[in-house]
C-alpha cells in the first residue's frame, strides 16, 4: 500500500480547516473512529474545545487537531526500525509490523498526533461482536497515528476518483465533516480546492517556527470576521498555566522512570568509561583497575538498557532499532553500545591502550547519542533546547567523575594524578550550575511553558544544593585538604549522582510537559472587545 | 484483523433527531455492522451535503450495547418504586404478546374512556416526533384504540420552541422557523443553539453563510457552541430577551425615522397596522359586513380593509363610526369614537421600551442595542429582489432566532411576537433571505404550508384555534392535559397532545386542581423511546408518578428510569435492524429545505443481536390479540404508516380481516408512495428501496415562501395586533369562571393584543419565596443547553458518544464562572451539590469564561440512576432541579428551563482527569 508510483510522486497531500466553519460537533472525530476502527480513548481526529480571554472579552474557538503529515516530519528521523517513513506525496506513514513501540516518534511530534496503546480494552469492558470484527491486533504495543486515511486516498485514485473531491477517495474526517470546515487535496495542484482556499484565505500553519513546514492548513477570516494578532489574554503564563486549557500540553507519558533510568544509568556509566579512560591515559590510572572500572560502568549502562527494553512496547523486535542509523540516535546508541562493550571487553583480555582508548571514545559517542535522543524529541520544549546535548554530555561527565570518586574512595585505589578527579569535579560542578542556570533562565525563550517552567524553578535549588554546592564543596574540601578523609570525596560524588539522578529524572517524568497546541491567529470574534466590528464600523 | 468472506453497504436514514432525516450506510462484515458513513449518492441534492452528524456514528455500539434487553421480559414484583427491584424476568413473545394483547382487551372492553371521560389507554414518545420515524405501524394500532391519551409529555412544551410552534404557525404558517439562510447576511440570535440543534443541514447551511460572510450576533447568558462561531457574543441576563428585542423595536420606531427605513408596503398593506382599534380594544368593523377598518388619508374615510384604500392611516386617532366585534358576541356599536391605527397602538406600546431601559433590565449597553438594531435595518435592504428560479421576489437577508428558553413558557409570547414584528417592519417574513416557516403541524394539510394559508373575514390566515364559545367550548376536557379546553392556540391536530400542557398531567396527578375532572391514570401506559422519568421537568417527581401506574408497557432497549416501573418489557428492533419507509424532503424542520422530496428506507443491516422484533410485527401481533385487527388495518389503509394505501388513484390497500407480514406491509407502502411520486409511472416495491435507499423528484424552492401566496390571495400577516388573541382570551376567561376555574388565571393575563413586557426574572424569584426559600440563598440562574452528541438519540449508555462528546466543554458536569466559582473555593473538577427550592443534583465543577458570573449551566439532561454505563458518569441535570408548577406554566401550557439554584462544595474525590 505504501508503494509510491511516479504520479504520486507529484502531490502532497494535505487539509485545510476553516476555524469559522468548524461547530465543534465531533462528527469527523468518530467518523474517523469509525473509518479507522480505533480503540477507546485514541482520537487520531480531534477537535479542541478553546476558550481564551476573561469574562467579559472571552473568545471561544474550535480546533481540528491530528497528524499534519509535515513536509519535514520531526518523527521520521528520529524512529529507530524505520516503521514511521514519509512517502513521496508527503503522506507521513506508519508500518505496525516494524514499530517496537519506543515512542521516539511519539515525544518527537509536536503536535500530539501519537498514541500508544499497550493494553486491549473495550467500550463496554469485554468484547463486543462488532469489535472483534474491526481488531487490529497489530496496532497494539506500537506507535498510531493519523494516516490521512491513506487507504482510501490509495484506492480511490486507483479507482480513478480524485481525493478531496470524491468522498470515497477523501480522508473519513474530511468527507464526513458537516460544515466542510475540512478540506482535503492536493496542495502541488494550484486548481484544487485546497491550493484555492489557501490562495485565497489569510492562513497559519500551527508551530510553523520548529520548522515542520505541517500540511494542515488553518483560515480564521471571513468578512464579517477578521483575523486577529495573539494578545497577553490568549498566550500568557496565566492561559498557558492552566492544564484545563486544551492548548496547553500535558507531561508526556511515553517515556516513564524506566526510561528515564537509562538516562540516568547511562550517563553515570558511560560518564565513568570517559572519565576512568581520561584518568588512564593522564593521570596514571592502572590498565587494570580501568578495566575494572569499565566492566562495572558497562554493568550499569546494561541495567538503564533493560529498564528502557522494559518500556517498550514489542520486546521481542527490540533488536529492529539498529535499522537507521542514517538518522536515528537511537540506532547510533545501539551501535556505540555495539561498540563500547566489544572494546571493554577486549581491553579486560589484551589490555590494550587503543582498545581502553576506543572505550572511552565509544562511551562519550553512547553519552552524546542519549543527548541527542532527548534533543531530537521536538514535542517536549524541555528536551529540545539547544543546550540539552551540552547539558547531558556535561553531566554525564560529571556523574563520570563523581562515580569513579565512590570507586576510588570505596576500593581506596590511588594513582598519580588523584588529584585531578576533585578538581575535575569542582569544574564541572560549575559548569553544570552554569548550564543548568541558563537553562531555567532561557526556559521561557525556548519556547517552555510555564507549567515546566514552574516545575524547574521550584526544583532549582534542590538542583543546586544537592546536585552542586555540597559535592563541589566536598571535592573543594578535598582539594585543599592534604589529609582529607577518602569519603569526602566520595561523598563528593554520591551528591553528584544523586544530582544529575534527580534533574534527569525530574525532565523526563515531571517536567516534561508536551508541545500543546497554538493559534498564530484567532478569528476575532466573541464578547465585549474580542467581538467583531460592527458592520456599521465596516467603512 | 479477521479475513472478511461477506461485505456490503446497506442504505438507511437517520432520524435520532428532529432535523432528520439524513442517510447513512452501514457497513456489514459477514452479518456484524462494522461501520456508519454518510450515504454520499445524495451529497448534491440534501441541504447538508448528504452527511449524518455525529450521533449517527452511535448507533453501531447501540446495536452491539451489551446491556440491550435480550428478550421480553415481565415483572413478578408488583410493588414499583426506584428503590423496588422490578424482578424482570424472560418470557417468550408469545407469552409477551398474549399478555398485553389480553390487557387490551379487557381495556377495552367497557369502551376507551374511563369514568373520567379520559381515554384508559395512554402513550407517551420521545419529543419531536422522532419516535413516528421508527415506530412502524403502531400509530395505526393507536389509532384502532378508539381513543388513546397522548398528553403525558416527557419534556416536551419545555424542551421545544414553544411558543413558535402555537404563534408561528398562527403568523406565518411557521411551526418551526429558520432563517433563508443561502440567502441571509445577517442573524440576530436570542440564544437559538442551532449549531447543537439544526441538524446537518443547519450546521452545513450556516458554515456556508459563514463562509460567505454571514453576521451572526448570539445573544445568550453563556457562550454557547453556536455563540462560538458567532461574530459576536453579548452575554444578556437570562430571560430577559425580551427587554432586548423591545428596545430594538424601539431604537427602530420611536428612535429612527421609522417611515424611511422599514418596509413600508408591508406595514401599509400587508399587516394589520393601518386596522383602525376601537375604544374597547377590538377592531373597527363596518356594521354590514363587519370587516375591519383602515383610515385612508386621501378621502379621510374609513373603509374596510380590502377596499381600494390610496394612502392608509398607520399614526393618529380617527373619528370613526363602526362596530367592535367583541367576546362571547358582545358587540360596541360607535355612531363616532376615536379609532387608532394598530400601528399608532403599536408605536403608544412600545415607547416606554427605550434602550436605556432595556439595559437596566437585561444588563448589556444601551448603545449595543442601538447598533445591533441598526445592523439589522441596514442590513435588511429594504426594496431589494431576488430572482429565484426565475422569479424576482423581495430579498431581505435578516433573521431573528429564539432558544429555547426564550421562546417558551413566560415571556414566549413576548418574545415570538417581538421577533415576528421586526421581521414584519422590515418585509423579511416569508421571503429570500428572511425568516420563513419550514413546516405546519398544527394546520392541515401536514404536507403543504399554502395550502393552509386561507382567508379570513378579517383578512388574514384562518387558523383552527379550539373554540372558546359558551356553546363549543369543551368544557370536559378529553385528554388529561387538557390542551382542547384551557389552550386555544393549540388546535386539534394530531401534534396538539403534545403541545399542550404536557407536564400538567403529572402535575393534577399529584395536586389534583379544583372543579376538574378527577385525573384518574391511565389503565396501560404505552411508552416508546422515551424517559420521561429523566427528561421531564423535576423529573424525580414525574417518575414518582409513573410508578403508579398500573400497568405498564415499555418498548425497551435497555433497562431506563421509566421503564424500571414497567409491567412488561417488550425490546424492539433498533435502528439498525428494522424496517420503514418514511418521507424526505420538501420543507421540514429546523432547516431542512429542499429542493426535493421523495422517500427513504431504514431497513436491517446486520444480523440480530438479541431476541427483538420489529414495532410494525408487535403492532399487528397486538392488533390481533387485542381484537381491534380490522380498525388496526384499515388505519393502515388510510395512511397511519405514513401513506394513504388507497386513495381514488391507486389501491394498494391490505386486506382488513387478516395479519400482514412486515415486508407485506411496506411493499405495499412503497408501492403507494412511488406511484404517487411518479404519477404511476414508476411503481416500485420495497426491494427496490432497499437497494437504492431513497427515491426523489423536483420540489420548487419558490415553496420555501409564503408571502408571494399570502399577496396572491390579499391575506395580511395578522401583526402587529393580536385581536383574535383578545377574544380568545377573554372568552376562555368566561368559560373558566363559569365552572369555578380560577387556578388558570395568571394565564389569562396573557392573552393580550400586544404583550406587555413584564420583569420575568422575577417570576422565579417570587417562585423561590412562594415556596418559603430566600431568594437570596439561591444566587444563580441555572439553565441548559443541546448536546448535539446526546440530543434525542436515546444514547447516554453509548460510551463512544461520551468520549467524543468529553471534547466539548459542559459535559463532564456544571459549568461555572471560574472568578466566581473561585470565590465559591471551587476549582476545575470539583464535586458540587446544585440546590433549588424543588430539588438538587450532583456533578463536578467546570470552571470556564464563557458564562456570566450569576448563571450555571448543565448540558444535556442526565441524573440517570438505572441506565447501565450511564449511571456511572455521574453529570447533573437541570430536570431535577426544576419544578411542576402552575406558576411556571404560561397560557400555552409550557415552561421555561431555568431555575434559581445554589451551588456549594460537595464530598468525595475531584472528577478523575480524562
Amino acid at each position: 500500500m505504501n508503494e509510491v508510483d511516479s504520479d504520486m510522486s507529484q502531490r502532497r497531500w494535505g487539509m485545510v480547516v476553516d476555524v469559522n466553519r468548524c461547530v465543534g460537533c465531533q462528527t469527523c472525530t468518530i467518523a474517523c473512529k469509525h473509518a479507522n476502527d480505533t480503540v477507546p480513548g485514541v482520537q487520531w481526529r480531534r477537535v479542541l474545545d478553546v476558550e481564551t480571554g476573561t469574562f467579559p472579552d472571552v473568545e471561544r474557538v474550535f480546533m481540528v487537531v491530528g497528524c499534519q503529515h509535515c513536509a519535514e516530519p520531526p518523527c521520521v528521523p528520529v524512529c529507530p526500525t524505520g516503521a514511521t517513513k514519509q512517502r513521496a506525496d508527503g503522506l507521513v506513514t506508519m508500518d505496525y509490523d516494524l514499530c517496537i513501540g519506543c515512542a521516539s516518534c511519539a515525544v518527537a511530534c509536536p503536535y500530539q498526533a501519537r498514541t500508544i496503546v499497550h493494553d486491549k480494552e473495550f467500550y463496554f469492558g469485554k468484547e463486543t461482536l462488532q469489535e472483534e470484527a474491526v481488531a487490529h491486533d497489530e496496532r497494539f504495543g506500537v506507535a498510531q497515528k493519523c494516516t490521512f486515511c491513506i487507504d482510501r486516498v490509495d484506492d480511490g485514485v486507483a479507482a480513478g476518483l480524485s481525493p478531496g473531491v470524491d468522498p470515497d477517495a477523501t480522508p473519513a474526517c474530511a468527507a464526513s465533516c458537516i460544515a466542510s470546515a475540512i478540506q482535503f487535496g492536493d496542495f502541488n495542484d494550484p486548481g484544487s480546492h485546497v491550493s484555492r482556499l489557501v490562495e485565497e484565505n489569510s492562513h497559519f500553519q500551527m508551530h510553523a517556527e520548529l520548522g515542520t513546514d505541517p500540511q494542515i492548513k488553518y483560515l480564521y477570516e471571513t468578512p464579517a470576521v477578521p483575523g486577529r494578532d495573539l494578545t497577553e489574554a490568549d498566550t500568557g503564563d496565566e492561559a498557558m498555566s492552566d492544564p484545563a486549557n486544551p492548548l496547553v500540553g500535558q507531561p508526556q507519558t511515553f517515556w516513564d522512570m524506566r526510561a528515564a533510568m537509562n538516562f540516568i544509568l547511562g550517563g553515570f556509566g558511560a560518564g565513568m568509561i570517559v572519565v576512568a579512560c581520561l584518568l588512564y591515559l593522564f593521570a596514571g590510572l592502572d590498565g587494570a583497575t580501568l578495566t575494572r572500572m569499565n566492566l562495572g560502568a558497562a554493568g550499569i549502562i546494561a541495567v538503564g538498557l533493560f529498564f528502557v527494553w522494559l518500556k517498550i512496547g514489542r520486546k521481542l523486535r527490540a533488536p529492529l532499532a539498529i535499522l537507521r542509523p542514517q538518522t536515528s540516535w537511537m540506532s547510533r546508541e545501539i551501535y556505540a553500545v555495539g561498540v563500547l562493550y566489544p572494546a571493554i571487553a577486549a581491553g579486560f583480555l589484551w589490555q590494550l591502550p587503543s582498545l581502553h582508548f576506543l572505550a572511552g571514545a565509544a562511551a562519550l559517542v553512547f553519552l552524546y547519542c542519549q543527548a541527542k535522543i532527548l534533543h531530537m524529541a521536538k514535542g517536549i520544549p524541555t528536551w529540545r533546547v539547544p543546550m540539552m546535548p551540552a547539558m547531558l554530555v556535561a553531566t554525564g561527565l560529571y556523574e563520570g567523575v563523581g562515580l569513579s570518586a565512590i570507586v576510588v574512595a570505596v576500593y581506596d585505589i590511588s594513582f598519580e594524578g588523584g588529584f585531578l578527579l576533585p578538581l575535575a569535579g569542582i569544574l564541572l560542578g560549575l559548569i553544570n550550575y552554569g548550564l543548568w542556570r541558563m537553562y531555567v533562565q532561557g526556559a521561557e525563550a525556548n519556547g517552555i511553558g510555564p507549567l515546566s517552567r514552574g516545575i524547574l524553578e521550584s526544583s532549582t535549588i534542590k538542583l543546586n544544593v544537592s546536585g552542586h554546592l555540597i559535592p563541589v564543596a566536598l571535592f573543594a574540601a578535598a582539594a585543599a585538604w592534604v589529609a582529607v578523609p577518602a569519603w569526602v570525596p566520595g561523598a563528593a560524588g554520591v551528591f553528584v549522582l544523586i544530582g544529575g539522578g534527580f534533574w534527569k529524572a525530574l525532565v523526563i517524568t515531571k517536567a516534561c510537559h508536551q508541545q500543546g497546541y497554538a493559534f498564530a491567529k484567532f478569528p476575532r470574534r466573541g464578547s465585549g472587545s474580542l467581538a467583531a466590528p460592527s458592520i456599521m464600523d465596516r467603512d | 484483523m479477521n479475513e472478511i468472506k461477506t461485505r456490503k453497504q446497506v442504505p438507511i436514514f437517520c432520524y435520532q433527531c428532529v432535523a432528520g432525516p439524513d442517510l447513512m450506510k452501514v457497513e456489514v462484515e459477514d452479518g456484524v455492522a462494522t461501520r456508519i458513513e454518510s450515504n454520499y449518492d445524495i451529497e448534491d441534492e440534501h441541504p447538508g451535503g448528504g452527511r449524518v452528524c455525529v450521533k449517527a456514528y452511535g448507533l453501531i455500539q447501540k446495536t452491539y450495547n451489551p446491556h440491550r434487553i435480550p428478550s421480553p421480559m415481565k415483572r413478578t414484583n408488583p410493588r414499583k418504586g426506584k428503590d423496588e427491584d422490578p424482578g424482570f424476568v424472560p418470557i417468550s413473545w408469545d407469552e409477551a404478546m398474549e399478555i398485553v394483547g389480553q390487557k387490551i382487551k379487557d381495556t377495552l372492553a367497557g369502551g376507551p374512556l374511563d369514568e373520567s371521560g379520559y381515554p384508559k389507554i395512554a402513550a407517551s414518545f420521545g419529543g419531536g416526533g422522532t419516535p413516528t420515524q421508527y415506530m412502524g405501524t403502531f400509530p395505526a394500532l393507536l389509532s384502532a384504540f378508539g381513543g388513546v391519551d397522548l398528553g403525558f409529555g416527557a419534556g416536551q412544551g419545555v424542551k421545544c420552541y414553544h411558543s413558535e410552534h402555537l404563534y408561528g404557525e398562527l403568523w406565518h404558517r411557521a411551526f418551526i422557523v429558520a432563517p433563508d439562510t443561502p440567502h441571509c447576511n445577517y442573524i440576530v440570535s436570542f440564544g437559538h443553539n442551532g449549531d447543537a440543534s439544526a441538524g446537518v443541514a443547519g450546521i452545513w447551511r450556516h458554515a456556508d453563510g459563514r463562509a460567505r460572510g454571514m453576521k451572526r450576533v448570539q445573544i445568550e447568558p453563556h457562550l454557547s457552541v453556536t455563540g462560538a462561531v458567532s461574530a459576536e457574543w453579548i452575554p444578556v441576563k437570562p430571560k430577559t430577551d425580551v427587554a432586548f428585542l423591545y428596545a430594538m423595536i424601539n431604537r427602530i420606531l420611536i428612535e429612527r425615522p421609522w417611515r424611511e427605513i422599514c418596509d413600508m408596503e408591508r406595514i401599509a398593506d400587508d399587516s394589520n397596522a393601518p386596522y383602525l382599534i376601537g375604544p374597547n380594544g377590538y377592531f373597527m368593523r363596518d356594521s354590514v359586513g363587519l370587516k375591519p377598518l383602515i383610515w385612508d388619508l386621501a378621502d379621510d374615510t374609513a373603509k374596510p380593509f380590502d377596499a381600494e384604500i390610496k394612502d392608509p392611516a398607520l399614526e393618529g386617532a380617527y373619528p370613526c363610526a363602526g362596530v367592535e366585534d367583541g367576546p362571547d358576541g358582545q358587540r360596541w356599536e360607535h355612531a363616532s369614537v376615536e379609532a387608532r391605527p394598530a400601528h399608532q397602538k403599536l408605536l403608544d406600546h412600545i415607547e416606554p421600551y427605550t434602550p436605556e431601559w432595556a439595559a437596566e433590565e437585561c444588563d448589556v449597553p444601551a448603545d449595543k442595542i442601538r447598533k445591533v438594531a441598526d445592523e439589522f435595518i441596514e442590513q435588511a435592504t429594504v426594496g431589494a429582489t431576488i430572482e429565484i428560479e426565475g422569479r424576482t421576489l423581495p430579498h431581505r437577508p435578516v433573521a431573528i432566532l429564539l432558544g429555547k428558553t426564550v421562546n417558551n413558557g413566560w415571556g414566549g409570547y413576548n418574545a415570538c411576537w417581538a421577533r415576528t414584528l421586526l421581521l414584519t417592519l422590515v418585509g423579511a417574513l416569508e421571503v429570500p433571505g428572511g425568516m420563513i416557516g419550514t413546516n405546519v403541524k398544527l394546520n392541515r394539510p401536514a404536507d403543504d404550508r399554502k395550502t393552509s394559508a386561507v382567508i379570513n373575514r378579517d383578512g388574514f390566515m384562518e387558523f383552527p384555534f379550539n373554540e372558546t364559545s359558551k356553546q363549543e367550548w369543551q368544557a370536559k376536557p378529553h385528554i388529561r392535559n387538557a390542551f382542547r379546553t384551557l389552550v386555544p392556540l393549540v388546535a386539534d391536530s394530531a401534534w396538539s397532545p403534545a403541545l399542550g400542557p404536557a407536564h400538567l398531567p403529572w402535575l393534577f396527578q399529584k395536586r389534583p386542581p379544583e372543579n376538574w375532572p378527577k385525573p384518574t391514570k391511565p389503565a396501560m401506559w404505552f411508552c416508546y423511546r422515551t424517559n420521561p422519568a429523566i427528561s421531564s421537568w423535576n423529573a424525580p417527581q414525574v417518575a414518582e408518578r409513573v410508578a403508579e401506574f398500573p400497568f405498564i408497557v415499555a418498548f425497551a432497549y435497555t433497562h431506563d428510569e421509566t421503564n424500571h416501573f414497567a409491567d412488561i418489557l417488550l425490546p424492539e428492533n433498533t435502528d439498525l435492524e428494522s424496517l420503514q419507509l418514511i418521507q424526505l424532503g420538501n420543507t421540514k424542520f429546523i432547516e431542512q429545505l429542499w429542493g426535493h422530496e421523495g422517500w427513504c428506507i431504514r431497513q436491517p443491516a446486520g444480523d440480530k443481536v438479541v431476541d427483538s422484533r420489529d414495532m410494525t410485527d408487535i403492532a399487528t401481533a397486538l392488533a390481533e390479540r387485542g381484537g381491534i385487527l380490522e380498525a388496526y388495518n384499515k388505519a393502515i389503509n388510510k395512511g397511519a404508516a405514513g401513506m394513504r394505501l388507497v386513495t381514488g388513484d391507486y389501491d394498494y390497500g391490505l386486506d382488513e380481516t387478516r395479519p400482514h407480514g412486515l415486508e407485506e406491509i411496506w411493499d405495499a407502502t412503497a408501492k403507494a408512495a412511488s406511484h404517487d411520486m411518479s404519477n404511476g409511472e414508476n411503481v416500485v416495491g420495497i426491494d427496490w428501496f432497499k437497494e437504492h435507499g431513497y427515491m426523489l423528484r423536483p420540489f420548487s424552492k419558490l415553496h420555501w415562501y409564503l408571502y408571494p401566496h399570502l399577496k396572491a390571495n390579499g391575506i395580511r400577516f395578522e401583526l402587529p395586533y393580536q385581536e383574535r388573541i383578545l377574544r380568545h382570551g377573554t372568552q376562555l376567561a368566561h368559560r373558566l369562571h363559569e365552572i369555578g376555574v380560577e387556578w388558570w388565571d395568571e394565564q389569562l393575563e396573557e392573552y393580550e393584543p400586544m404583550p406587555t413586557y413584564e420583569r420575568f426574572p422575577d417570576i422565579w424569584l417570587n417562585y423561590v419565596r412562594d415556596q418559603g426559600g430566600d431568594p437570596d440563598a439561591f444566587p444563580f440562574w441555572a439553565l441548559t443547553a443541546r448536546s448535539m452528541q446526546y440530543s434525542w438519540g436515546a444514547n447516554v449508555g453509548i460510551p463512544m458518544i461520551n468520549e467524543v462528546a468529553s471534547n466539548i466543554a459542559g459535559h463532564k458536569g456544571v459549568i461555572i464562572n471560574r472568578k466566581r466559582a473561585r470565590e465559591l473555593g471551587l476549582e476545575e473538577g470539583d464535586p458540587v451539590t446544585i440546590q433549588s427550592i424543588s430539588g438538587e443534583t450532583r456533578g463536578y465543577a467546570v470552571l470556564r469564561e464563557g458564562i456570566r458570573p450569576d448563571t450555571v449551566l448543565m448540558i444535556g439532561q442526565f441524573d440517570h440512576w438505572k441506565t447501565p454505563y450511564a449511571k456511572d458518569l455521574n453529570l447533573p441535570s437541570l430536570n431535577s432541579l426544576t419544578d411542576l408548577s402552575l406558576k411556571l406554566t404560561d397560557s400555552t401550557g409550557s415552561g421555561s428551563d431555568i431555575t434559581r439554584v445554589k451551588i456549594t462544595k460537595g464530598d468525595g474525590p475531584k472528577r478523575a482527569a480524562a
